[in-house]
């Protein structure tokens, strides 16, 4: 995917603006007051240490959720099912959590961790070798994986891993599983610490290592570019290379799970909704298909995610309008055309030039 | 010009940015006969057809139809002056029937306002019949022969009420078995009234269906004959020209041992059918070896088993001794053998990488580029911009996406990676194309250069000059097979242009 | 034996129930794959055209002012994705698959912020569809069969021979087909490549509407959020498997209806946990797609060499 070129910033911010907008007719239109809403966003998001903490919190899972998506487009798989390896991942870390009793602290979360990964990486099989052996599309075979993790997990939860007879919901897990949280009042929790790490990884391992290289040598485009005649010309397996993109991908998925579990809520109960998969796509693609482009969309994200919070406490706004809007932002980014046409403006094509000179 | 005269191209020039596609060319074609237009890839044939079909716009020059002057625009244009064009590459739909093809978009209504397709099917075959062949109405194009696709290409030009018909290389695709079927078709068109343009390069085919030829070479006409009063040889000298335009400077090869021995091969290609039909051939270091030959006689095919992208049907490969044939590229690669690919743009380079990281691709996994799977980026980046430095790759920086490179560029990427690892053999196809004059002398001079190190080459291309100049013993291949060895020293091009076009001694 | 508990009567009418929203949807995302456009965005128009429905029924009282509304929206939906695709260039996947996070989005803030209800809403002033008594059919022995329908069944069944029609007897439906398989043809055969695959978007946002419609005015009278529940990809493997063909795409349809059916049975008799029961066409969908594998595996043609067909 093309790097941050001075167009897309460009496109990006005047997305912004034109969101904001619109934002601006729709809270007035439903009869609330936007500059209001304005400032319990930004209040939400960044004002006190427990907004802070909270918003840092809430970025926690869509930095995992985006590195596993872009690493998928980038090896040429178009993979929309992250979010079912997230509610994989959180039952099964979450049954770990309960289930080992007789382990240590840094054992049992390691342990919970991976079995997190695991069944988050298994989820991702099916799709991957569909595509691969069959052809079949893999957009939509991930897209009804991600409606039968759902209704899977719940089940389970109501079902074989019920705590008792009375509440749908499994055991609470062991303090020993549990990753700690460090301030009183907030749902942040050292999980944070680990979601960066790993996309700071990923970064390093696409990037900067030969492993990567031969992952997204056959693709590193937007539209799944699987399979790719550059890679087997140069010997790389490109079969290999989808399949294991894809297997990586549901593994960050589920660790971003296990997190959520681990960190947070602490047990799995019927009702807990994970959309983190699905905004995690939208933030790669901001993020354009880049982990440290997608930590710093994350903390973006997770600042308004958690200012949207705040404004629905506070207002009749609801704070799904975060989304509304982010989709449009991502409409107004994803119209290839409009970015082509700035081209046309011989002051847009110099500045672009100017920043795009860098070495490695 | 008299109303016989169907059609009359009048002084036509056309021209393209960096290359004169036509050059006052006058082409004329009578009234019910069979005229061949003759020339090599790049003679300026396809655009002079694609002004009188209204794909494209002369700058000059005007088109006459049967008399008056017409302006042609729009494929639609030409499509109601009666003028039908069969491409090389089909535009049939795979899961219609021939009606369902030819019909497209014209399709007969019924009182109720729904497609008669029981008429329509009648009046196919009725047409069909009327001209000599036979048409199945049921028959998906899918499931059909490719002689028969081109029939149906054929009845959907006669259905729009052609009479003049251009047909564009038809036997490219088609066997021997299925162009005599085809000529019997033309043969009867033309009984019942149609004029026939045959776009070819196959000068014996000229010589047994047409009645007169035009030979064009480098954007001009070079004669226009009856065919029963010139021979295979005037059309070969005529197409070929006398001027040799490229010379390359190199001493004379001093070939060591042999590396390379293909023994009896046969290959399929993508569609099942033959493409290589038992082709022997060898290389040694310290030489170049050429393959010349119109495209689309079996080069592809052949370069793609030698280097694992295909598999191979019979016969063997030895390098050094061991049989390659069906071996992956990765093998290939670890034996030292590169490969300049035809196409560069999806197999050479993936477009959306950088320069650095298309460039890498032979070498990222050895030292010092990477060490236990890490990359040194700082090495990288001197292999890099010596890389770039030495091939002349114009671009601002190493780190710009390929697909911003210009063609010639993006050539330079591909060959600066190739000849970089030391190999030992070099196979390289068509590794001009596209390329602006000063970078094919600089390819030229890296490929002599590989020989005189006492590297192998085999040089495959369609570009006749570039194979005579730069190799020093050149396969004519044909339909399959290397039909004659020569010395590019001591044969003409005429004689060059004779074994081309299938004629063997 | 249990099997007469199972099969009767009643799962005959609950199949072509359950059939009908998939059909409906199924078909609409047929002729956009016929024309070769990939409509991910089919869930989104659902849900709008579903909310829409339930908005204008509840402030209007009346259903055909729902159905209005819903037409609208999908049809709103449905200019929305092709702006986004044709003009200006957005891939047509992530233009679709942004419009459906959108649509999700944005029913769910609509529905809480204007009905302030989270979750579901529901309302006596909502005005549904009412079953229809078929005229012609009262007094035979089909009546218990195919009558007492809502519309959507009887839609299905039209729908599918109008389109079929359309298909296969018309200038248009062949015009689809061959943009959709080779858009070179097309477009040498004077087709305007593009207005087809607008106008095939369009009809498939009217009719992904529909579908949406009665949705949430037909059998319940309610808005849940999310309602769509993944139909809009249900019917586009629907309709893959049918081949992109109206009448496959019903075959498809009535193979996952069936599964819903004999699942809503099961649960009676068998008392199976719900959540399991509601997998069930998810569950189909992922076998249907590993037989569309199989199927594409299969069918590798070898090339016909030449057969003359010059006597």
């Amino acid at each position: 995917m093309e790097k941050f070129s001075f167009k897309d910033v460009l496109v990006t911010f005047a997305g912004l603006v034109i969101t904001a907008f619109i934002a601006w007719i729709l809270i007035s239109a439903t009869g609330n007051n936007p500059s209001e809403v304005a400032l319990y966003l930004y209040e939400g998001g960044f004002k006190g240490t427990r907004n802070i903490a909270n918003s840092l919190y809430q970025a926690t899972p869509l930095i995992l959720t985006a590195v596993a998506t872009l690493i998928s487009f980038r090896v040429g798989m178009f993979n929309i099912g992250i979010n079912g390896s997230m509610y994989v991942g959180a039952l099964y870390a979450g049954w770990a959590g309960y289930k080992f009793t007789t382990l240590g602290h840094f054992t049992h979360v390691t342990v919970c961790i991976l079995i997190g990964m695991l069944v988050g990486a298994a989820w991702m099989l099916l799709p991957a070798l569909l595509r691969v052996y069959a052809g079949v599309s893999e957009i939509i075979s991930t897209i009804i994986l991600n409606f039968v993790a759902v209704l899977f997990v719940s089940y389970m939860a109501n079902g074989p891993f019920r705590a008792d007879p009375i509440a749908p919901a499994t055991p609470r897990i062991l303090e020993t599983a549990e990753l700690k949280q460090i301030f009183p009042n907030s749902q942040f929790n050292t999980g944070f610490f680990i979601a960066v790490f790993v996309a700071i990884l990923a970064h390093f391992v696409l990037n900067k290592t030969t492993f990567g290289y031969e992952l997204r040598s056959g693709g590193d485009g937007l539209v799944g570019m699987y399979p790719s005649r550059f890679s087997s010309y140069l010997g790389i397996p490109s079969d290999r290379s989808a399949i294991i993109g894809m297997l990586i991908s549901g593994a960050l998925g589920g660790l971003a799970g296990a997190i959520e579990v681990l960190g947070a809520v602490r047990y799995f109960f019927q009702e807990l909704e994970f959309n983190q998969g699905f905004d995690g796509i939208l933030i790669g693609i901001l993020g354009k298909l880049e982990p440290i482009g997608s930590i710093i969309a994350s903390l973006f994200y997770g600042a308004i995610k958690n200012g949207g919070f705040y404004v629905d406490y506070k207002t009749d706004v609801s704070r799904e309008i975060i989304i509304v809007l982010i989709s449009i932002l991502i409409f107004f980014v994803s119209a290839q055309k409009i970015v082509k046409g700035l081209e046309k403006y011989p002051l847009i094509k110099k500045l672009d030039k100017f920043f795009s000179r860098k070495k490695i | 010009m008299s109303k016989n005269t169907a059609i009359h191209l009048k002084n036509i020039t056309k021209e393209y940015p960096g290359v004169v596609a036509n050059k006052n060319v006058d082409f004329q074609v009578n009234k019910g006969e069979i005229h061949a237009l003759v020339g090599e890839n790049g003679a300026g044939k396809s655009t002079l057809m694609k002004i009188l079909y209204g794909i494209e716009q002369p700058d000059e020059g005007e088109i006459l139809i049967n008399g008056e002057v017409q302006v042609i625009n729009k494929v639609e244009t030409a499509i109601n002056l009666g003028i039908g064009m069969v491409h090389q590459e089909f535009t049939l739909v795979p899961s219609f029937t021939a009606p369902e093809n030819i019909g497209l978009g014209q399709e007969p209504k019924n009182s109720q306002g729904l497609i008669d397709w029981k008429g329509l099917n009648k009046l196919v075959v009725d047409i069909a019949e009327k001209y000599g062949f036979k048409v199945d109405p049921g028959l998906k194009m899918i499931d059909a022969s490719v002689g028969v696709q081109q029939r149906t290409e054929i009845l959907k030009t006669l259905y729009r009420n052609a009479n003049i018909l251009i047909l564009d290389e038809p036997t490219a695709v088609l066997t021997p078995q299925e162009t005599d079927e085809l000529f019997t078709v033309i043969r009867t068109l033309v009984d019942e009234g149609k004029t026939v343009v045959f776009i070819t390069h196959k000068l014996r085919e000229v010589m047994e269906i047409a009645d007169r030829v035009t030979v064009m070479r480098a954007g001009e006409v070079q004669g226009v004959s009856e065919t029963k009063n010139t021979s295979i040889a005037e059309l070969a000298s005529q197409m070929v020209g006398r001027e040799v335009f490229l010379q390359v400077k190199k001493d004379k090869a001093k070939p060591e041992e042999e590396i390379l021995n293909v023994e009896d091969l046969w290959v399929h290609d993508a569609r099942g059918l033959l493409a290589v039909k038992g082709v022997s051939l060898n290389i040694r270091k310290g030489e170049i070896v050429g393959i010349a030959g119109v495209e689309g006689n079996g080069q592809s095919e052949l370069v793609e088993a030698l280097t694992g992208l295909r598999k191979t049907s019979q016969g063997s490969i030895n390098y050094l001794g061991e049989n390659i044939a069906s071996s992956t590229p990765k093998n290939i690669r670890r034996k030292k053998i590169a490969h300049i690919p035809e196409d560069r743009t999806n197999t050479g380079l993936n477009t959306q990488l950088s320069i650095w990281e298309n460039l890498i691709g032979n070498s990222y996994f050895r030292k010092p580029l990477s060490t236990k799977g890490i990359f040194n980026l700082k090495k990288i980046a001197q292999h890099s911009n010596k890389l770039k430095e030495d091939f002349d790759i114009r671009a601002p920086n190493i780190s710009l996406k390929v697909k911003s490179l210009s063609g010639g560029n993006q050539q330079k990427v591909v060959v600066a990676r190739e000849l970089s690892e030391d190999p030992v053999l070099t196979i390289a196809s068509q590794p001009t194309r596209g390329v602006d004059i000063g970078n094919i002398e600089a390819i030229h001079e890296q490929l002599v250069q590989m020989r005189d190190e006492g590297g192998a080459v085999l040089l495959v291309s369609a570009e006749l000059d570039e194979v005579m100049a730069v190799a020093d013993r050149v396969g004519v291949m044909y339909e399959g097979q290397i039909v004659k060895w020569v010395n590019p020293k001591e044969v003409d091009q005429s004689q060059m242009g004779l074994y081309m076009a299938g004629v063997k001694d | 034996m249990e099997w007469i508990e199972i099969f009767d009567l009643s799962i005959f009418r609950s199949l072509l129930r359950s059939t009908a929203p998939i059909a409906i949807v199924g078909m609409a995302a047929a002729i956009c794959s016929a024309a070769g456009v990939l409509n991910i965005g089919l869930e989104g128009k659902m849900l709008n055209a579903a909310f829409a429905g339930v908005y204008a029924s509840y402030t209007f009282e009346s259903v055909w002012a729902g159905f209005t509304a819903g037409i609208l929206a999908g049809l709103l939906t449905a200019a929305l994705f092709g702006l986004l695709s044709f003009t200006l260039g957005a891939d047509e996947v992530l233009a679709g698959l942004a419009i459906n996070i959108f649509a999700l989005a944005g029913t769910t803030y609509l529905m809480r912020t204007i009905f302030g209800q989270a979750g579901f809403f529901s309302d006596p002033r909502i005005v549904g569809f009412e079953p229809i008594s078929v005229p012609f059919l009262r007094g035979t022995f089909l009546e218990p069969f195919l009558s007492d329908f809502t519309y959507s069944v009887y839609l299905m069944f039209v729908l599918a021979i109008f389109l079929h029609t359309v298909y296969y007897r018309t200038r248009l439906g062949t015009a689809i087909r061959a943009t959709g398989e080779n858009p070179e043809a097309a477009e040498d055969a004077g087709i305007n490549t593009a207005r087809i695959k607008w106008m095939v978007t369009v009809f498939s946002g009217i009719l992904a509407g529909i579908s949406g419609i009665f949705l949430s005015l037909e059998n319940l009278t309610m808005f849940t959020e999310g309602m769509s529940a993944g139909k809009g990809y249900i019917g586009l493997v629907a309709s893959s498997f049918g081949n992109n063909t109206p009448f496959g795409t019903f075959g498809a349809s009535l193979f996952f209806g069936l599964g819903d059916a004999i699942g809503i049975r099961l649960q009676g008799v068998y008392e199976l946990d719900s959540r399991l029961i509601l997998m069930i066409p998810y569950a189909l969908t992922v076998v249907v797609l590993i037989l569309i594998g199989i199927r594409q595996r299969l069918r590798v043609r070898p090339v016909p060499i030449s057969e003359s067909s010059i006597e």
